[in-house]
């Protein structure tokens, strides 16, 4: 069976995951601060060509303008997301909250389209993008971070307010503001999420 | 082939046109004999048509680049001319511009991108070299758009691994402040409006590094910051005269565009002198607003170091903005309140100074637009069976479905109707 959501060497995951995976305490001192997940983006391979017209016609929850966009726009309740439905069989999910949810989502659009008829399959399920955002609740010298971080920091307040930075390890590009909100994206797995803002939570405490 | 000639010699039609040297002949291109001959020598008026062939074409180098490249570097050329810059920045933006046209990327985008691309190529040079030029200008002197101009920006920056620093703020404002024309008496220039250049550009600097240091700078445009304080620097200076005149009637007079966001920078800026204000007994006793605290501001900005120390305090870390007691809440900057700020918080009016107010930004001091709880803590495994009833509520009826091919249909028809092929 493949791993579970989550998990890498540092963050084994637990016996079942019924709990939100929360970072172990590494050697110096940890934040406190957990970041939430926002959004995640997954894709699913339905293995099946689709007509989109019929899926349009035949269900409640769709749109579809071929000349705006050649795919389905599907919605669903709960968990509330957003699915985009190629006439190749391909499937992006967004919107859910955590990689359960969207796996849970992805499976009921792939039973929708299964319903209205077409021979569909739940084939390389894959998280292609994770969100998450926490405030560190103190106020950041934004024009300070971006002097003594250059190589990673992009800070032009003349077209947005936020600093981007650009971490490399793990491969994580954060959004810092004034207030000490930050949103990470860019995450596989949550894990990375976790590891980037304990590595960028000292950097911020020095501002 | 031109109409009708035949070479002499073998009677074929196949004359060409070729210049040898400077002189233009017509030629047989069957057995070389020259047909017709330009004229060797030009007699003086003749040449004075003539003009000279420019270094740059006679050596061909140009025929190694694409005329969309050398369009693109004359474009950045005039830029730089028009800009009045240093004959320096000229060749630092030209190889930028070079270097960004070895990209496929560049050399296949679109040609507003690369007409963008000029400006950003001169905007990276000047800040490199500390030159005050914000993007407003070179988007308004390109006709481009700004959101196409960042794009274009934030992609270079990254292709060609630059490192460039930020706007410097003080030349921003000594540039800013010298477009005012409130130097010199004129027809629309009232008397009264004149100010000296160098008194007001270095009261303007000491307000803005006010603003800087009391967070109404961070992560905001600078340009409306600089306007707000160029106003108040410029109010302050002749106040009997020049209390009546708005922000709004100031730029139009300066001849400046007045940015959006300076009318709220200058309400930030006036709570942060009022708050300073009332550390200052003589002046807590006159019980100062927003306008009168104007004709104090030369007093406020002698003093303003100590002045920010003792009317704000750092929040403790992890102190919440909403836990904030009641007095330390009122008059803090942003909140914009007009009274002063004891006045508000119920203390005996002029008795003691209002406590130290919270020195955060505005942005963290105003409540929050909603509330925001946190989410419940999900128990989904992804592996929950999947109920038909859930499925089929997301499905239409076989009835719902005819009455939307027969809507669809009548819509097809009412188009057609009123767009007749």
């Amino acid at each position: 069976t493949a791993p579970l959501p989550g998990t890498t060497p540092l963050y084994p995951s637990p016996m079942t995951p019924m709990t939100p995976i929360t970072p172990a305490t590494p050697a110096s001192e940890s934040s406190g601060i957990v970041p939430q997940l926002q959004n995640i983006v997954s894709t699913v391979n339905l293995g099946c060509k689709l007509d989109l017209k019929t899926i349009a016609l035949r269900a409640r929850n769709a749109e579809y303008n071929p000349k705006r966009f050649a795919a389905v726009i599907m919605r669903i309740r709960e968990p509330r997301t957003t699915a985009l439905i190629f006439s190749s069989g391909k499937m992006v999910c967004t919107g859910a909250k955590s990689e359960e949810q969207s796996r849970l989502a992805a499976r009921k659009y792939a039973r929708v389209v299964q319903k209205l008829g077409f021979p569909a399959k739940f084939l390389d399920f894959k998280i292609q993008n994770m969100v998450g955002s926490c405030d560190v609740k103190f106020p950041i010298r934004l024009e300070g971070l971006v002097l003594t971080h250059q190589q990673f920091s992009s800070y032009e307040p003349e077209l947005f307010p936020g600093l981007i930075y650009r971490m490399i390890k793990p491969r994580i590009v954060l959004l810092i503001f004034v207030s000490g909100k930050v949103v990470l994206t860019g995450a596989k797995v949550r894990a990375e999420i976790y590891e980037a803002f304990e590595n960028i939570y000292p950097i911020l405490k020095g501002f | 082939m031109p109409g009708g000639g035949h070479c002499p010699d073998c009677g074929s039609t196949e004359l060409v046109e070729d210049s040898h040297y400077s002189q233009s002949q017509l030629v047989c291109s069957d057995c070389g004999c020259v047909v017709t001959e330009g004229v060797l020598t030009t007699t003086f008026s003749d040449e004075g048509n003539l003009r000279e062939v420019t270094y740059s074409r006679s050596t061909g180098e140009n025929d190694q680049v694409s005329r969309s490249q050398q369009r693109g570097l004359r474009r950045v050329r005039d830029l730089c001319r028009v800009l009045q810059l240093p004959s320096t920045f000229e060749d630092t933006a030209v190889a930028y511009y070079q270097q960004a046209y070895r990209h496929s990327g560049i050399r296949a985008a679109r040609l507003q991108k690369k007409e963008v691309l000029v400006g950003c190529c001169v905007l990276i040079t000047c800040r490199q070299h500390n030159w005050p030029l914000t993007m407003g200008t070179i988007c308004t002197l390109l006709y481009a758009d700004l959101d196409v101009f960042s794009g274009t920006y934030m992609q270079i920056v990254k292709l060609l691994g630059l490192d460039v620093p930020s706007l410097c703020l003080a030349d921003l404002v000594k540039t800013y402040c010298s477009s005012f024309r409130l130097f010199q008496a004129s027809p629309s220039v009232p008397a009264t409006y004149v100010e000296d250049k160098e008194k007001m550009l270095s009261r303007t600097l000491q307000l803005v590094e006010l603003a800087d240091e009391t967070w109404l700078v961070t992560g905001r445009h600078p340009l409306p910051v600089i306007t707000a304080a160029t106003f108040l620097a410029w109010q302050s200076l002749r106040p009997a005269h020049r209390l009546t005149c708005s922000l709004a009637r100031f730029c139009k007079v300066a001849n400046v565009e007045l940015p959006c966001p300076a009318a709220s920078r200058l309400q930030e800026l006036l709570a942060v002198l009022l708050r300073m204000a009332e550390q200052l007994a003589w002046l807590r006793v006159l019980q100062l607003d927003k306008r009168s605290v104007v004709k104090h501001i030369g007093d406020l900005l002698q003093h303003r170091h100590t002045l920010v120390r003792e009317a704000f305090r750092e929040g403790p870390v992890g102190l919440e903005a909403g836990e904030e007691e009641p007095r330390g809440q009122c008059g803090g900057p942003g909140q914009g309140k007009e009274e002063v700020a004891s006045g508000s918080c119920g203390l005996p009016v002029g008795k003691r100074p209002a406590s130290p107010a919270l020195l955060l930004p505005p942005c963290m001091l105003k409540p929050p637009k909603r509330a925001c709880p946190p989410p419940p803590v999900s128990t989904v495994t992804g592996d929950e069976n999947i109920s038909d009833s859930e499925i089929e509520q997301y499905l239409r009826t076989p009835q719902e479905v005819k009455d939307f091919e027969k809507a669809q249909a009548a819509r097809q028809d009412a188009r057609s109707v009123s767009n007749p092929p």
